[in-house]
């Protein structure tokens, strides 16, 4: 291990002296002019109308009929967790000491999104929110709540959100999980949520 | 063997090669409808290149401030020079957590250190996770394409893979069933996980932590519910602020499949509490890369496959004729540089159509590339005895018109006149599966002077 550990710093050393000396001239970074990606169009509608081109539902709803409105969608789930305080669904709790290999038999989580993208339908969910971080991954289906004026054009637009973060673990989450690794043929519900509804509000 | 070689063996299932064809282009055209609906897609590309422009004339302090920023998160981080070192690495934390079982997401790099056989030689047992590699991974083959591992594969031979290995029943090739038998295949190798190794998409400078990109979840199935997270990444994958993400991340899932984004884009920039993060920067041959001025932009990469997708002749011959980890036209342009001995056919493997270079979602001059390889490769590397003297030969005719009018028309003789053994043989390439044209008309030459003097 000794011998290891000697080996990993010349690695470091050589690897940053190799750059310094084969590296071209300094060229600054370009800077981004928004501008250029400005579209004149109805964020929300272009949003909803990309959850779905990934594969998502999504529905706008009152805050007041949530609850009706995940049963209708997801009758049949028996152990759910919910994170957020819009809802009174949650069979199951959890809290972040929760070991997440106990939500392997989830049927549905319900977690609330930090802001949409218009540009393709990703939502920001983060470690604050989902407090078991493999719950939107492992559940069998899924839910995200987005507040409908948490919407924003495209991704730089949402980076300019997010950057004031708590930084531990976020995703952007657009759609179910889905393959097409056999032979290009599109299926959903690879290793994460087999569904994802949206309900904006 | 050469590129030709081996695509000769690829090319024997023809109405496979159709197949391959089709379905690389059709993602292709999947790529432009998407590129299409974005404003301003021509200057995304611009910024794309324009970054790793600076990033690569900055890379050392990038790496420096980067790994400065994950520490203060509490992430360990690696360096190491080469596939071994890496490897080592890797094997030093498995061995520090006791760690049997290995999860991994989709890593071309570790594919490259080639970290599968090293951990299986030590007893851990690796589970390729994404499943287009868990695919390749059963049937004991290198994926054939870097975005789409198993695209070389029907459905039907997966049916029979999945027989063989997960006692799957026959469904002749059914999607739907396969993936689900997969899906609880593999959630039980998630759960049983110690570790979990990913690849790394983007590092950020300014905030330390990296960026990882998957449709079917599987990093963070792996990641989330192992001990510990190892990330692997080469020097080339730093960008200089988060806010590039924002660039990036609407370049890369749209070049790659016409997806908008991908499903997951995770940001991992903390372990969670009680668990360990590793982050192992690699160098292997990237600054040896770095010196080459004519081809250091091939490290702007970011591992879309788009110019694979379009390439005629990746189409046609399959990711695996390649024998490089990263097959098409920018495998290419690296290979040469990690071995140009053993790569030396590869540049020569294109129509230098450019079509490579017209996708690429960061600008990279591939095709350019290639054309300066095939410089370097004539020069340094002996060319066959055949080629030279033909090449020899065709130099001397096309400068001397009178002899390259004699020879035009002694070919348009020999063709018309000829018989057949005596036009297609081993000195003549073109006649290599296919037909050389019926010679009708006249030369060009001689319709023109005709043309003059009737009209």
């Amino acid at each position: 291990m000794n011998g290891l550990k000697k080996e990993i710093k010349m690695g470091r050393e050589a690897i940053l002296e190799s750059i310094k000396k084969n590296k071209p001239e300094l060229l600054t970074v370009p800077e981004i002019k928004k501008e250029i990606f400005a579209e004149d169009i109805n964020v929300k509608e272009v949003f909803k109308d990309n959850i779905v081109l990934v594969g998502g539902r999504i529905k706008e709803i009152n805050i007041e009929t949530i609850d009706a409105e995940i049963k209708e969608s997801y009758a049949k789930a028996k152990r759910i967790v919910s994170t957020s305080s819009k809802t009174t669904l949650g069979t199951v709790s959890v809290s972040k000491d929760t070991d997440p290999h106990t939500l392997e038999d989830i049927d549905l989580a319900i977690v609330e999104g930090e802001l949409g993208v218009s540009e393709n339908g990703a939502i920001w969910v983060t470690a604050d929110t989902s407090i078991v971080r493999a719950l939107p991954f492992i559940t069998n289906d899924l839910v995200i709540i987005l507040d409908k004026e948490k919407i924003c054009l495209h991704m730089l637009e949402a980076y300019d959100i997010i950057s004031n973060r708590d930084r531990n673990f976020g995703v952007f989450i657009s759609g179910p999980s889905k393959t097409a690794d056999i032979e290009q043929c599109l299926v959903v519900g690879a290793h994460g949520a087999m569904s994802l509804t949206v309900f904006l509000v | 063997m050469k590129h030709s070689e081996k695509a000769e063996i690829f090319n024997k299932d023809e109405a496979k090669v159709n197949w391959h064809d089709k379905a690389l282009w059709y993602v292709r055209e999947k790529r432009d409808n998407s590129a299409h609906k974005v404003q301003g897609w021509e200057y995304l590309r611009e910024l794309g290149s324009g970054i790793k422009a600076n990033v690569l004339s900055n890379l050392d302090e990038y790496l420096i401030q980067f790994e400065s920023n994950a520490k203060k998160n509490g992430i360990h981080v690696h360096w190491a020079s080469n596939a071994e070192e890496h490897n080592e690495i890797v094997n030093s934390i498995l061995v520090k957590h006791d760690a049997k079982k290995v999860v991994k997401s989709k890593s071309m790099l570790t594919e490259e250190c080639h970290l599968n056989p090293y951990l299986e030689k030590k007893g851990i047992e690796v589970i390729d996770t994404d499943l287009g590699e868990r695919i390749v991974q059963l049937a004991k083959e290198p994926p054939s394409h870097i975005v789409l591992p198993a695209i070389h594969k029907t459905k039907e031979e997966v049916d029979v893979l999945f027989q063989e290995h997960l006692g799957t029943k026959p469904s002749q090739g059914n999607p739907e069933y396969l993936v689900s038998e997969a899906r609880k295949h593999l959630r039980n190798k998630f759960l049983k996980a110690d570790v979990a190794i990913t690849g790394v998409n983007f590092a950020v400078a300014d905030t330390g932590g990296v960026v990882v990109c998957t449709n079917e979840g599987n990093a963070d199935m792996g990641v989330h519910l192992a001990k510990a997270h190892i990330a692997c990444m080469g020097i080339e994958k730093i960008i200089p602020q988060e806010k590039h993400l924002g660039v990036f991340l609407r370049l890369l899932a749209r070049s790659a499949t016409g997806q908008p984004i991908t499903t997951y884009s995770s940001h991992f920039n903390k372990a969670e509490e009680g668990k360990e993060m590793h982050i192992i920067i690699v160098d292997n041959g990237r600054t040896e890369q770095l010196s080459r001025e004519d081809f250091r932009a091939s490290l702007h990469c970011i591992r879309c496959g788009a110019c694979m997708n379009t390439c005629p002749i990746y189409r046609r011959s399959g990711g695996h004729s390649y024998d490089y980890t990263i097959p098409g036209p920018i495998g290419s342009i690296l290979s040469p540089g990690k071995d140009l001995k053993k790569h030396s056919s590869l540049p020569f493997a294109s129509t230098l159509c450019g079509s490579c270079s017209n996708v690429c979602p960061v600008k990279i001059n591939i095709h350019e590339q290639l054309y300066k390889w095939r410089q370097v490769i004539v020069k340094e590397e002996k060319q066959p005895v055949i080629k030279k003297a033909v090449l020899k030969t065709a130099g001397v005719v096309l400068s001397k018109p009178g002899l390259y009018d004699f020879a035009g028309k002694s070919a348009r003789f020999a063709l018309k006149n000829f018989p057949k053994f005596m036009i297609y043989n081993k000195l003549n390439a073109w006649g290599k599966a296919r037909d050389l044209p019926e010679v009708k008309n006249d030369n060009f030459d001689e319709w023109f002077k005709k043309r003059n003097k009737d009209g």
